[in-house]
């Protein structure tokens, strides 16, 4: 499984393109944000409009890019978010620490 | 024709006086007991408190989106039977309708005849399904146990318990809940077989290596080869008794909790960011109530999917 990216200007984005619940999705989404943490971009935003299902698993790869970005002053952002996965976010919070790429 | 018990309850959404007019006749010919609305706002706000049985729809109604209306229904009431009445009944536009889930598609002007067929086939199958659900509820009581071990645990891509889609499929759980209950059960394998069984600490998911991976992926590698690890089990009991879903997760580990019989009621929500607290919080979100034995060894989620006075 692989997500792609892209870069834009200064922000690198990342099309996540299945459900955050397996270590394989994890596993995917850590290749994705290294290769554009690696580029040298530090604004990374997640369009997570694929993703039908997050649980804790996918959701600590998530916060895992957000604390290395937050460690060099970068910023971890979201497309808008629908369903499910809104919901979780909503719940645990996240919405509150990811800002919304519009 | 048979009709089975009361008469047909029906909502006729539909704004022109003289349709409203010839089916409200016919509605009192067969002595059917109906209401009729006018707006499409009025009808969602009608279905949301009123049982009917059946919502027939004039789809082509000023202002309306048909398309819309009926993703409408679906979501808010995904089991309401709605048979959509339209001008251009056209066999691209009545695929459409039966897409967006109406349950059957009349053009104008309506058979009237058909539409009686139509209207008792669809209250007779609901009414034999409600007698079902109510059979589920009162006759069945289903007790499964499931053993795993770590490592048949790691080779499945996610566990799954099959009374849940047997529970969806009778009604009693609706898509949304379903999965969420689906999810937390996941969770709560996971953590019997991560932390309780594998004794991985969520703190290592945040230590990342010099390759990029954290410290937790590489020590689950490791145990998960160490049959002292790998070949400790997770135990599912799940049992359904008198509307109520209640599904043990137990693991062979020690337990992390310094007491037994903690109880979290309703949701738990974490306001950091600490690893352990997302997979309660979304395991007791989804039930009623969670509750911890042999020191968290053992989590106990439980459901209640139907009330007494639905009986």
């Amino acid at each position: 499984m692989e997500f792609p990216t892209e870069i834009i200007g200064e922000k690198g984005y990342i099309k996540v393109t299945g459900d955050l619940d397996t270590e394989t999705a994890g596993e995917a989404l850590r290749s994705a944000f290294n290769e554009i943490y690696d580029k040298g971009k530090r604004t990374i935003v997640l369009d997570l409009s694929g993703a039908q299902i997050i649980n804790s698993y996918g959701i600590g790869k998530v916060l895992m890019c957000y604390k290395r970005l937050k460690a060099e002053n970068g910023v971890l952002m979201v497309k808008p978010l629908q369903g499910f996965v809104k919901e979780t976010f909503e719940l645990l919070m996240l919405d509150k620490i990811l800002p919304t790429d519009k | 024709m048979g009709m089975s018990s009361a008469p047909p309850h029906i909502l006729l959404a539909d704004d022109d006086p003289n349709s409203r007019a010839i089916f409200s006749e016919f509605f009192e010919r067969l002595g059917w007991r109906y209401n009729v609305l006018g707006e499409s706002n009025q009808v969602m706000a009608a279905l949301a408190s009123s049982g009917y049985d059946v919502v027939i729809a004039d789809v082509t109604m000023p202002g309306m989106d048909a398309m819309q209306f009926l993703d409408q229904v679906r979501l808010q009431s995904p089991a309401q039977a709605v048979i959509a009445v339209s001008d251009n009944a056209s066999v691209e536009n009545t695929l459409a309708f039966f897409r967006k889930g109406a349950t059957d598609v009349m053009a104008r002007p309506v058979d009237f005849s058909w539409l009686e067929h139509i209207v008792t086939d669809v209250v007779n199958v609901l009414r034999h399904d409600q007698s079902e659900r109510k059979l589920y509820r009162y006759v069945t009581s289903e007790r499964t146990e499931m053993s795993l071990s770590c490592r048949e645990l790691a080779e499945l891509n996610c566990f799954s318990l099959p009374i849940i889609e047997r529970l969806q499929e009778c009604g009693l759980l609706d898509e949304p809940c379903a999965l969420r209950l689906k999810l937390a059960i996941q969770e709560a394998v996971m953590n019997g077989f991560e932390h309780g069984n594998l004794e991985l600490l969520s703190a290592w998911k945040e230590e990342i290596q010099d390759d990029g991976r954290d410290k937790f992926s590489i020590v689950r590698r490791q145990r998960l080869d160490d049959p002292l690890y790998g070949e400790r089990r997770v135990r599912v009991v799940s049992w359904f008794h008198e509307g109520v879903l209640e599904i043990t997760v137990s693991d062979d580990g020690a337990g992390f909790l310094s007491r037994d019989g903690e109880t979290i009621v309703g949701s738990a929500c974490p306001n950091d960011l600490t690893c352990s607290g997302r997979g309660l919080a979304l395991m007791s979100s989804a039930v009623d109530i969670m509750r911890y034995a042999r020191r968290g060894a053992e989590v106990t989620l439980i459901k209640q999917l139907m009330k007494h006075e639905d009986s």
